[in-house]
């Protein structure tokens, strides 16, 4: 039997459902997080301990393991752990994307630095050091900017500044937020941001897999809430995209080329774009999959997962179908509207009872202090919705999300 | 038939499973047992917890199938939301 190593950080969506797609493709099963499981001491061969952050030290410790435990795949499921599960592909020869092109997707300067030098289109950049007086700091920077932590995810300290003071206080925000205890980055993440043009437009997130270098597009999600600042809070994702088809096929192609200026080849993606009268304009290409519970939105063929694809392809199995569904899916990532603790959540059974919604989940539990954006990470929990119109989907996800309120003290 | 397995589901809860988790805050309830399937509740610390569903069906129920080969599927019935104390939280990535 297949012997599968997935990388699970206690703090992800994402371990249901590769969790499910894993027991669905009959595997032998072994789970890492970056801290120990209560069940690790009775069952050695299931559960690891790695410390995501080094994945040269996780490869190591993965190389070790496997001595015993021959792996026939390892995957992550976030940005940290996609750079510590190529470092363990590449050392035991599994498929995945070099580690060091997976690395440089995930520090956002060194992305624009190899997407630039590729001639992919993206927004004229800044790295500043968080050490430097922001005033004089804001001196080669024009506006309106974004300024940005390098290596978080989520939108986290993604700040719009139009001006000069908007900048210098963006910039104290984002150096504070990188000091907090629940923040842990290293190296130049700790040490710098970026700052780069805003770009005007919608848009889009592409979900992708590649194979053999090869860009698979599998969905191209439309945001329709404007996304203008001063934070990027991500709601709403609907596909397929109402965007002409012109537009798109030129999404797919910026995308591919993104992916092939980084050197990524092998693995999901998931692209962040804005598009304006001038073409598509990249923002960001990571080298894992849609985050949240957001890949629920995806079915493929006769009812494959996202999960189910991704495990397939790291495993070599056959994939007989990379097609979405016809129907339009959408969901909608339940903002925190403020501060405080979650006491209560009301409406449920009215938001699921609306047309085309096919679930309600709610993540935070009751008593979570809940952080909004820019200093927060997660949502109060999901909506998912289908229908045969991209626009019934987003107005069954508006419907939906109008019937929830939310007791916060 | 059903009623025997619950028995033998409850006695390695009780011995093994429960102690383990208890290091985390956590224990687990047997609610069920139907058709093969174990129905199981978790509280404390794993009510909610980031790591449950890797606790649950990596380790519990790869627990209970090696001891109790008969055991096709072992199912959580926690309501994760309503956890108030999970010894990791969950966040986006």
């Amino acid at each position: 039997m297949d012997r599968l190593l997935l990388l699970l950080p206690t703090t992800t969506y994402r371990t249901q459902d590769f969790i499910e797609a894993a027991r669905t493709l009959g595997v032998d099963l072994v789970c890492a997080s970056e801290r120990p499981n209560t069940l690790e001491a009775q069952l050695p061969d299931r559960f690891l301990t790695l410390d995501f952050t080094d994945p040269d030290g996780a490869a190591a410790a993965v190389a070790e393991f496997s001595r015993a435990h021959p792996l026939r795949a390892v995957v992550g499921v976030d940005d940290v752990t996609a750079v510590a599960a190529a470092a363990i592909a590449e050392r035991l020869g599994l498929t995945s994307s070099a580690a060091a092109a997976v690395a440089t997707a995930r520090d956002k300067f060194q992305m624009r630095e190899c997407l630039a030098a590729a001639g992919v289109p993206i927004p004229r950049y800044r790295r500043l050091a968080l050490k430097d007086d922001p005033f004089f700091a804001a001196r080669g920077v024009g506006f309106p900017c974004v300024v940005k932590p390098l290596t978080l995810s989520a939108s986290r300290g993604v700040i719009r500044a139009n001006n000069v003071d908007q900048f210098i206080a963006a910039f104290r925000r984002i150096a504070a937020l990188l000091a907090r205890d629940d923040v842990s980055v290293t190296g130049d993440g700790a040490e710098y941001v970026l700052a780069e043009a805003y770009i005007p437009g919608v848009e889009v997130a592409v979900e992708g897999l590649l194979i053999g270098g090869e860009l698979h597009t599998l969905a191209i999600f439309d945001k329709p809430d404007p996304l203008q600042g001063p934070f990027f809070e991500e709601t709403i994702y609907v596909t397929p995209s109402r965007l002409p088809d012109e537009v798109q096929r030129r999404i797919r192609e910026v995308t591919a080329s993104a992916c092939a200026g980084l050197g990524l080849a092998e693995g999901p993606i998931h692209g962040e774009l804005r598009v304006n009268e001038t073409g598509p304009w990249v923002l960001e290409v990571a080298a894992r999959s849609i985050g949240g519970l957001c890949s629920r939105t995806l079915r493929f063929g006769t009812g494959v997962t996202l999960e189910e694809l991704i495990l397939r392809h790291a495993l070599g199995r056959p994939i007989v179908s990379l097609d979405r569904e016809r129907r339009a899916a959408g969901v909608m990532m339940l903002p925190i509207p403020r501060a405080g603790r979650l006491r209560a959540v009301h409406g449920e059974t009215a938001a699921r009872a609306v047309r085309g919604i096919e679930d309600v989940t709610i993540t935070a539990h009751r008593d979570q202090e809940l952080i909004p954006l820019p200093e927060g990470w997660q949502y109060l929990g999901f909506i998912f919705a289908r229908g045969d119109e991209p626009a019934a989907v987003e107005a069954s996800l508006r419907d939906a999300h109008a019937r929830l309120s939310f007791q916060i003290d | 038939m059903s009623d025997d397995l619950k028995t033998k589901v409850q006695d390695l809860i009780d011995t093994m499973i429960n102690p383990a988790v208890a290091g985390h805050g956590g224990f687990v309830e047997l609610i069920d047992v139907q058709d093969n399937r174990v129905y199981l509740q978790m509280g404390g610390g794993c009510q909610g917890c980031g790591a449950a569903d890797i606790t649950l069906k990596a380790g519990i129920e790869r627990l209970i199938k090696d001891e109790l080969p008969e055991v096709a599927e072992v199912l959580d019935t926690t309501d994760h939301a309503a956890g108030a104390n999970p010894y990791y939280t969950a966040g986006k990535a």
